[in-house]
């Protein structure tokens, strides 16, 4: 009888990690549902994480996006999530990784995420490497935004003064948590649907 | 079952076959205990059938909550420990405006915008845990835009214009 409930409880749990994400199936056609879903078991098979992953697919579906460029742009974040977590190592943060898969898109070398990692010791990353990569899409060129994101981090600077670094360059500075940020008309006129 | 006289068989072979069936028929008391032996036997693999099928049961109980049973995930909980509040806005002329992103699984219908006293601007308080955060705006259910405020996300794959946010 035990040995029945050791079987219940492997085909529960191992179920778990083999069952389709119900967000995946509710909101893509069949075909990429199931794409999506090979590449995020296999980055749980990794120990990458994988609801990047999934609300990169939920992007895509609720976007419009036909079901090959979805399956396309995930399996692209999954391979900079690996090369994240090759530069930041198994101990960094989902976090961290994901933002950190964002800075290597945009261009930045791992060795500059590396060296920002050493000087943070055991501080999350996420603003730093935030920074860092909306300095470098606002065209701020990537040596000379790592310069700056690296001297604030060397001097010990907290999450406050990168996020200024960023409002000093001119770079938009977003939503800030409990804040007013200024308002002004859309920059851009809305894409139609 | 008995087997009643009848007359109209005459077949003295018959009749002797017919008388043999009516016999009683009594069983050697070894064989007797053997067959009662085996009866019970019986009575113990069914009990063992019975726990299987619970076991089976059980199983068919699991199998049908991984198929069906997975609660929908939260869109974005009012206020959870470690979250931090954010305020998003949008000035844009408009009769609905919505904000779709990583925290609330990208669904428009998730997480509208209230429309301020001016009438023109858009506001809505999310409380996200620290992190990086990618979203655009729908604006009146058919057209996307960006935060004018926000960094412009690197990661736009899709063509619309997404926006992202940091939460430290």
């Amino acid at each position: 009888m035990r040995a029945g409930w050791m079987v219940l409880l492997f085909l529960t749990v191992g179920g778990q990690a083999r069952a389709q994400d119900h967000r995946l199936t509710d909101r893509l056609d069949p075909a990429t549902a199931a794409a999506v879903q090979r590449v995020v078991d296999s980055a749980a098979h990794e120990g990458l994480p994988t609801e990047p992953l999934i609300q990169k697919a939920l992007e895509g579906g609720t976007l419009g996006a036909p079901g090959d460029r979805i399956v396309y742009a995930v399996g692209a974040l999954h391979g900079q999530l690996g090369r994240a977590r090759a530069a930041l190592g198994g101990r960094a943060s989902e976090a961290d990784l994901t933002a950190a898969a964002g800075a290597l898109r945009a261009g930045l070398p791992p060795d500059a995420l590396q060296r920002l990692q050493s000087l943070r010791g055991d501080r999350p990353l996420v603003v730093p490497i935030a920074v860092l990569t909306d300095l470098v899409a606002d065209g701020v060129p990537p040596d000379e935004a790592t310069r700056s994101v690296l001297d604030l981090a060397r001097e010990g600077r907290p999450d406050e003064a990168f996020m200024a670094l960023r409002e000093g360059r001119g770079a938009p500075s977003g939503p800030e948590p409990g804040g007013r940020p200024p308002l002004r008309p859309a920059a851009d006129p809305p894409v139609d649907r | 079952m008995s087997v009643e006289p009848n007359d109209e068989i005459r077949d003295p072979v018959l009749q002797r076959a017919i008388a043999e069936l009516q016999r009683p028929v009594t069983l050697d008391a070894e064989v007797e205990r053997r067959a009662l032996d085996r009866i019970r036997a019986g009575a113990g693999s069914g009990r063992r059938f019975q726990r299987l099928a619970w076991l089976g049961a059980a199983l068919a109980a699991g199998i049908a909550f991984l198929l069906v049973g997975h609660p929908p995930a939260p869109k974005n909980p009012p206020m959870v420990s470690g979250t931090r509040p954010v305020l998003i806005r949008l000035a844009a002329p408009a009769s609905r405006v919505a904000v779709v992103g990583d925290f609330n699984d990208w669904d428009p219908a998730a997480t509208p915008l209230r429309r301020a006293g001016d009438g023109a601007t858009w506001t809505v308080e999310l409380h996200l845990k620290p992190g990086r955060y990618h979203y655009t705006f729908l604006i009146d259910g058919r057209r996307w835009a960006g935060d004018p405020d926000g960094p412009r996300a690197v990661e736009s794959d899709f063509g619309a214009p997404v926006s992202v946010l940091t939460v430290s």
